[in-house]
């Protein structure tokens, strides 16, 4: 019984190598009959995947620690909801979940009616062939389901930091988005391969590609907002490989949704969709090398293993070069339209595709380059934030720019009466920053943001109420995101510059003043959780008239693993947030930092408002 | 000149993968990083004798010599599981100098400790760590090896292994 | 327009380059030595910096950084005396010397001539 996983992880094995000779049999005999058998193995093979996935929940659920992934990942006393998510909060496990993910992204694609059946059948080979690809990986290298037959009474895997919410939804949300392009790049293998990229495939892609996108976002902002109240100095972003490595598929993903949008039958925008749709899944699976690889050291990187890294190394080398080979084939052969570029919105989106493309290499180039450099020298060095935060920024702004007056643009030819409202503002604010920065002492950098922020944020709604919203609808969702990022951008720049930190010791009872603000140490109770041991801090914060709210602050000890961690405390408002961590105590004194992050929450906020608006150009038709 | 821009995606995938299988063959550890001071002179430092009471030690004991320098602590686990090893190492080269460096440690813990055997010719007590941050340690135990010209030639973090002295260590010494 | 649009964008590149230059610099040892702290990675964390960090480690790295300053060491001074032992990898921004050269250089580069490009191409129109 306890084989029951690595029986139905064997047998999908087969099913798919069967799958594959049976499609290749059907591509000289064409019988429908055994398309349909083709579609029937397809989703037998979903199904299995999902069986042996829901078989690790239930070995996890009832903690059967003859399951070694078991052992090593989960724990008795883990609450319930905890052991649930350790199922995917390891290598093999998450490496379950992704070829789970992309069984069921082919299952569903397996009942398109929209398309002609060469082309869905041949995407689906693709992606059979790549699910084989990490059958075959997981069972030579990472099977979750190996058994050690001893009687073990209890687990090891209790690491505290993993028990949490948002870390929880992370990876199925993040695998959503990453996974899901691998979709992507097989239907875009197979309408080139058949010459079919025109209406059906682009409409199709669109809504995949904006699936996906949504997905990775709510990944990516779970995954920092987790960071946020986890890591315990208000940080969120850390250029870290790992978040690199999901921010390089978004990026390419937002040129990609943007490309589909206009594609129709322009053959220049058609090579730049083909080429982003290989892209994106091509920069999945390298950044799931890079994280699993151990090439890179990495706040969560799983445990590295070379010959795993090698493995996945080809995969990546074999699917991404033989799509940018066929891309490079068949691009050859299309036939060039005489390229006449008006600054209209295809040359706007062209410029987005650049820009976005740029950014990306540019992550790329940072995060890889200790890696080239130590290869060819053998010495390592570092690239932090402070190189992603001088590069990718520039290079980024004159995209954000654009992107305030881009769909106003026509698509032939440009008018100048509509763009002369918008070039004075944008004359304007570009005064008022200079004139701010000249007389004042504030950061230029902040200027830049707010001033970018507000463009996009005032271009967007004055487009909102200019074209009828009702005629444009297609335009609708667009605008309502260009509005989050806006807001996003005014986020990050307002709260990065201008936040405050503190750093004081203050006794229990006492009350000082921080910033302004009467801070109080109200008090300090210890108490006893399901697996950890609590001092909890609660403090009360006033202004000078009233009190605006109380904060408590948490230091944890978790007995098993031996392991401190600290819960800040974070008192949410729009206009800031204050997050208080505590610290060390000396005789009676605590040293606490107390952070004022200023429109922290603009950059929830704007994420969210960014994903409703891609969730609007999603249910439209 | 289009062509060119079609080839460069299937070039630069040809790139990556040929650097990283490379950088993977060579097994190298992300956590350690090379030592800065490779190929450098020794670093000056001037500290008290463990054991030899009054005696004060320095750098140039170790020119004129080849030496191993083993930065250790009672209180680090890593250290007790390559003291062994070090101690093997003293008996079969004993033309080489070990000197021990021991970091920020009680007296009385390091003498305890060495009960299990003293592979050390001198061993300089570095109370306060500046000794192990001129040498740019951070984490126990590292060892170094110098050449009869003061010269680092070898550096290695972590415990010294019977297969890390049979492929890296053995040769230089 | 074309015009403005593009003399904009020279522009802000400019003044990355001309803000980078002109930091303000706060002179009290404290400050001085938290900025350097901030530059410096700690080497036995997760991706931290020396200030942020709690462990031993940048404990005392933090210590030597104040206690050199006070004693009138360079900021510049005090950054090579920890990269000659630890090395550049303690450093968050790479060094701006040749071996870096392509890191830093090759976005830009990229991104300009790809505007330049584009720039060639509506003008023939």
């Amino acid at each position: 019984m306890i084989y029951t996983g690595q029986f139905l992880i064997i047998f999908s094995l087969l099913n798919n190598f069967i799958s594959l000779l049976i499609f290749f049999y059907n591509l000289k005999t064409k019988s429908l009959l055994i398309e349909k058998i083709f579609l029937f193995l397809t989703r037998l093979n979903t199904l299995l995947i999902f069986l042996a996935f829901l078989f690790l929940m239930y070995l996890y659920i009832i903690s059967d620690f003859r399951n070694i992934n078991v052992f090593f990942n989960s724990h008795i006393d883990k609450p319930l909801i905890y052991k649930i998510s350790g199922v995917w909060g390891n290598h093999e496990g998450s490496l379950l979940l992704w070829i789970l993910i992309m069984s069921i992204y082919t299952f569903v694609f397996s009942f398109n009616r929209s398309l002609d059946n060469k082309t869905k059948n041949l995407t689906i080979f693709f992606q059979t062939t790549m699910i084989l690809g990490f059958l075959v990986f997981m069972l030579l290298t990472s099977n979750p389901f190996i058994v050690n037959l001893s009687n073990i009474s209890q687990g090891m895997g209790l690491n505290p930091i993993l028990q949490d919410p948002a870390l929880a939804i992370h990876p199925p949300l993040l695998y959503f988005g990453y996974v899901g392009y691998s979709l992507i790049l097989s239907f875009a293998l197979a309408g080139l391969i058949n010459n079919k990229i025109e209406i059906s495939w682009i409409k199709t892609a669109k809504k995949y590609s904006m699936f996906c996108w949504l997905m990775l976002t709510f990944g990516i902002t779970a995954g920092s907002y987790w960071a946020y109240y986890e890591l315990g100095w208000g940080g969120w972003w850390f250029w870290d490989p790992v978040e690199n490595a999901s921010l390089m598929p978004w990026l390419a993903g937002i040129a990609l949704v943007h490309s589909l949008q206009i594609a129709n039958n322009n053959t220049q925008i058609k090579k730049w969709v083909i080429f982003l749709s290989i892209l994106c899944f091509s920069l999945s699976l390298f950044g799931t090398f890079l994280v699993r690889s151990g090439v890179l050291m990495s706040v969560h990187a799983f445990a590295n293993d070379s010959y795993r890294g090698i493995f996945i190394l080809i995969i990546f080398f074999i699917v991404t070069g033989f799509s940018f080979l066929i891309f490079l084939i068949k691009t050859n052969t299309i036939e060039k339209e005489p390229s006449v570029l008006v600054f209209n919105k295809f040359t706007a989106l062209i410029i987005n595709n650049i820009v976005m493309t740029i950014a990306c290499f540019t992550v790329m180039l940072g995060t890889i380059y200790p890696i080239l450099l130590e290869t060819v020298t053998n010495e390592r060095i570092t690239v932090g934030a402070p190189y992603f935060n001088s590069t990718v920024v520039p290079i980024v702004l004159p995209g954000l720019l654009l992107m305030a007056i881009a769909p106003t643009l026509a698509w032939k030819n440009n008018k100048l009466n509509e763009k002369k409202s918008y070039l004075t503002i944008f004359l304007l604010i570009i005064f008022l920053l200079l004139a701010t920065y000249m007389f004042s002492d504030q950061n230029l950098w902040g200027l830049i943001g707010i001033s970018v922020g507000i463009w996009i944020i005032i271009a967007s709604i004055i487009q909102l109420f200019k074209k009828n919203a009702k005629k444009q609808i297609r335009l609708y969702g667009g605008l309502i995101s260009h509005i989050g990022v806006g807001i996003l951008i005014l986020g990050i720049t307002i709260s990065s510059i201008w936040q405050k930190e503190f750093i004081v010791n203050i006794e229990v009872g006492e009350e000082i003043i921080v910033n302004n603000y009467k801070l109080k140490f109200e008090n300090l109770k210890e108490s006893k959780d399901q697996n950890y041991v609590s001092l909890k801090s609660k403090f009360i914060i006033s202004n000078k008239t009233n009190k605006i709210g109380e904060i408590e602050a948490e230091k944890r000890y978790y007995p098993v693993s031996k392991t401190v961690t600290t819960e800040a405390g974070i008192l949410h408002q729009i206009q800031r947030d204050i997050y208080v961590v505590l610290g060390e105590n000396l005789n009676n004194e605590w040293l606490i930092k107390v952070y004022f992050n200023p429109f922290i929450s603009f950059i929830w906020i704007g994420a969210f408002i960014m994903a409703i608006g891609g969730f609007i150009s999603l249910g439209r038709k | 000149m289009k062509n060119i821009f079609n080839k460069i995606p299937l070039l630069f995938t040809l790139f990556l993968f040929c650097v990283f299988l490379i950088f993977l063959l060579q097994d190298k550890n992300p956590a350690h990083p090379p030592s800065a001071l490779l190929n450098k002179e020794i670093p000056r430092f001037q500290a008290e004798d463990l054991i030899k009471n009054n005696f004060i030690i320095d750098e140039k004991i170790l020119y004129g010599k080849k030496t191993l320098i083993n930065f250790f602590a009672s209180w680090c686990s890593p250290c007790k599981v390559e003291h062994p090893m070090l101690i093997e190492i003293s008996e079969r080269h004993s033309d080489i100098l070990l000197i021990g460096i021991n970091h920020k440690d009680k007296k009385s813990d390091a003498l305890n400790f060495l009960k299990i055997g003293n592979p050390y010719e001198h061993i300089a007590v570095d109370s306060e760590g500046s000794i192990a941050m001129n040498f740019g340690v951070f984490g126990l135990p590292e060892t170094f090896i110098t050449n009869e010209k003061g010269k680092i030639i070898f550096s290695h973090i972590g415990p010294i292994t019977e297969k890390i002295y049979n492929e890296k260590i053995k040769n230089l010494l | 327009m074309k015009k403005l649009k593009i003399y904009s964008k020279i522009f802000i590149i400019l003044f990355f380059f001309i803000s980078e230059a002109s930091a303000i610099q706060d002179t009290s040892i404290k400050k001085q030595s938290d900025e350097i702290a901030k530059m410096l990675k700690c080497m036995t964390c997760q991706n931290l910096t020396i200030y942020e960090s709690d462990t031993e480690f940048s404990k005392q790295i933090k210590k030597e950084i104040y206690e050199q300053l006070k004693n009138g060491v360079s900021k510049n001074d005090v950054l090579e005396f920890m990269v000659q032992r630890y090395g550049e990898y303690m450093l968050l921004k790479p060094k701006l010397d040749i071996k870096n050269t392509l890191l830093w250089i090759l976005p830009f580069v990229l991104i300009i001539s790809s505007f330049l490009i584009l720039l060639v191409k509506l003008r023939k129109n």
